[in-house]
């Protein structure tokens, strides 16, 4: 059967049939996009955080629109190519088209991994310290772990019925020990705790609690040696002085060693502190020879502010408040006095908040101790609602401008024969499957500057 | 639609000149959002005048809205009320606000 009106117009309608689908399309498409622009909009208003601005990489962002826009004309063009029977040039086109698509992506993932690799640590007194996690020689990042020694047992509840926690211990405990994990039973049998000696101490355990008539049954286990844990945070439940509480709710017993967390501080944002510079970053612990620089650079931005806008309320101005009390750090020690703000006066109060990670930039190393942190993320959606919303909203137009490129890269890989023998038909094609690569672009416009600027 | 060679012809260069336009507004936009206007709510609706503006030409030029058949900105005009529907919705989160002190509060 053939498909009716792909070429020439339905009397009824004017167009040809695939046109009206594709704005039907594009029509639900609005309404999923304003759905989540609107989202953004809830977010931003009831946001209690100064709402991130520029702190993406706008010159990234910047390349990205103009990829975008530079991928909307070629697609007209292609079209129009398609149209005149200028088939070199189609191909041509389609084919600058599907590059700048893989262009758009491999920014974007640049521009993820960053975020992926940069941390935000929330101290007590409302500071946050950006920056990175410590690397090995092979650049590689060493993880923020909690260091246990001294484990001398292991008590695992295995509930009767069934329960979303249960003992497992194969999967939730032995993958953070050091060493063998040899264990001696409450009956004195020596096992080394894996799934298969594990699966065996549960049958009895619960054939005894059966017996027993209990709710749960419950296994000791003593180690043969003592034994040492390391885990991330949120591989486990939670953790005392004493104690280590896993997934599976399996309680070890031992002596905390480490859980002090180390980072290469990249930015000082004291926005949420009473009084700056006294925030806890500033502590001798930490980054106390940073304090003048952070005093100067704030003045420096206050004094600019009242000398260019004598009457406006410094308390109200984002820029300021970001300029002077978010300090972003760009070496291993503070520069000398006087050269607090230097010339990078402006680039540096908009540079992003990534910088270099590693290569070719030195940051201040501080370890923080866990009693000063309350929150630590990386720049995923957890961190807060503007980088959730900035990772849906990214992340669903990534997977149109995917879309796309795969369509376009369809018709200029497999639409050859068409091309030649129907031209007219394919250039409908071009047209509808631009008509989606347009909205994609149209998306974006609004996207960049919400996101990076705004 | 433009159909005959010439109009597409003579369409070529539009899309051309469009293109600068957009590029040329997009580094208008970065620019604009680095001064100090008066608030930051202005900032906003500034960048995003401009943003429409761009888009508006996106849709006109490029996806050829300026001459299209009626059915189509039929579905479009229902498009646009539940759109704009959409995005008065946070007003009326304004009848029902929660107040809360939030951790994170701008220092005096």
């Amino acid at each position: 059967m053939e498909i009716p009106y792909t070429v020439h117009a339905r009397p009824d309608t004017g167009l040809y049939n695939a046109k009206i689908g594709i704005w039907l399309f594009l029509a639900s498409e609005v309404m999923l996009f304003g759905g989540l622009f609107s989202a953004y909009i809830f977010l931003r208003v009831g946001a209690d955080y100064p709402w991130p601005v520029w702190d993406l990489d706008v010159k990234l962002g910047l390349i990205n629109t103009a990829v975008l826009i530079g991928s909307s004309v070629t697609v007209v063009m292609a079209w129009a190519s398609l149209k005149l029977r200028r088939f070199g040039q189609y191909k041509l086109y389609m084919a600058i088209t599907v590059l700048c698509a893989g262009v758009f992506m491999f920014n974007k993932s640049l521009e993820y991994s960053a975020k992926f690799k940069h941390y935000a640590v929330k101290l007590t007194d409302g500071t946050i310290l950006t920056g990175h996690l410590p690397e090995d020689d092979h650049h590689k990042t060493i993880p923020y772990q909690v260091k246990f020694g001294d484990i001398t047992a292991l008590s695992l509840t295995i509930p009767v019925k069934n329960s979303a926690v249960t003992a497992d211990p194969a999967s939730y405990v032995v993958p953070h020990l050091e060493g063998e994990p040899k264990f001696k039973t409450a009956d004195g049998k020596e096992i080394v705790l894996n799934a298969a000696s594990f699966a065996e101490l549960r049958a009895q355990a619960l054939a005894k609690a059966a017996a027993d008539k209990k709710d749960s049954a419950s296994v000791q286990l003593t180690a043969v040696s003592p034994l040492k844990a390391a885990a991330k945070p949120a591989d486990i439940f939670g953790y005392t002085e004493t104690t280590i509480t896993f997934r599976d709710g399996t309680v070890a017993t031992g002596k905390l060693i480490d859980d002090k967390m180390t980072l290469l501080v990249d930015g000082i944002d004291t926005r949420a502190v009473a009084q700056p510079e006294k925030s806890l970053a500033f502590d001798q612990r930490y980054l106390a020879a940073w304090q003048p620089t952070f005093v100067a650079n704030r003045d420096h931005h206050i004094a600019e502010f009242e000398k260019h806008f004598p009457t406006r309320d410094k308390s109200k101005s984002a820029t300021l408040q970001k300029e002077s009390l978010f300090l972003k750090l760009h070496s291993s020690t503070p520069p000398a006095a006087g050269e607090a703000h230097g010339n990078k006066h402006g680039a540096e109060a908009h540079a992003p908040a990534e910088g270099g990670h590693g290569h070719g930039h030195d940051y201040p190393t501080v370890v923080l101790e866990k009693n000063d942190v309350t929150f630590f993320s990386n720049f995923t959606p957890k961190l807060n609602t503007y980088y959730a919303i900035y990772f849906t909203l990214t992340g669903l137009h990534g997977l149109h401008v995917i879309a796309g490129a795969l369509v376009l890269g369809y018709f200029l890989v497999f639409n050859g024969r068409m091309m030649r023998e129907d031209p007219e038909h394919l250039a409908n094609r071009v047209e509808v499957g631009g008509l989606f690569w347009h909205f994609v672009d149209l998306v974006w416009i609004f996207l960049f500057p919400l996101l990076y600027l705004l | 639609m433009a159909d005959n060679v010439e109009e597409i012809q003579k369409s070529i260069k539009k899309y051309l000149w469009i293109g600068l336009i957009l590029m040329v507004f997009t580094a208008i936009t970065v620019w604009l959002s680095t001064v100090e206007l008066p608030t930051h709510g202005l900032n906003i609706l500034v960048g995003m005048i401009v943003a429409t503006f761009k888009a508006g030409l996106v849709a006109l030029i490029f996806m050829h809205l300026n001459h299209e058949r009626p059915i189509i900105y039929k579905v479009l005009a229902f498009t646009a009320v539940f759109a704009i529907v959409l995005f008065v919705l946070f007003y009326f989160s304004k009848q029902d606000p929660l107040v809360f002190e939030g951790f994170y509060s701008i220092p005096e």
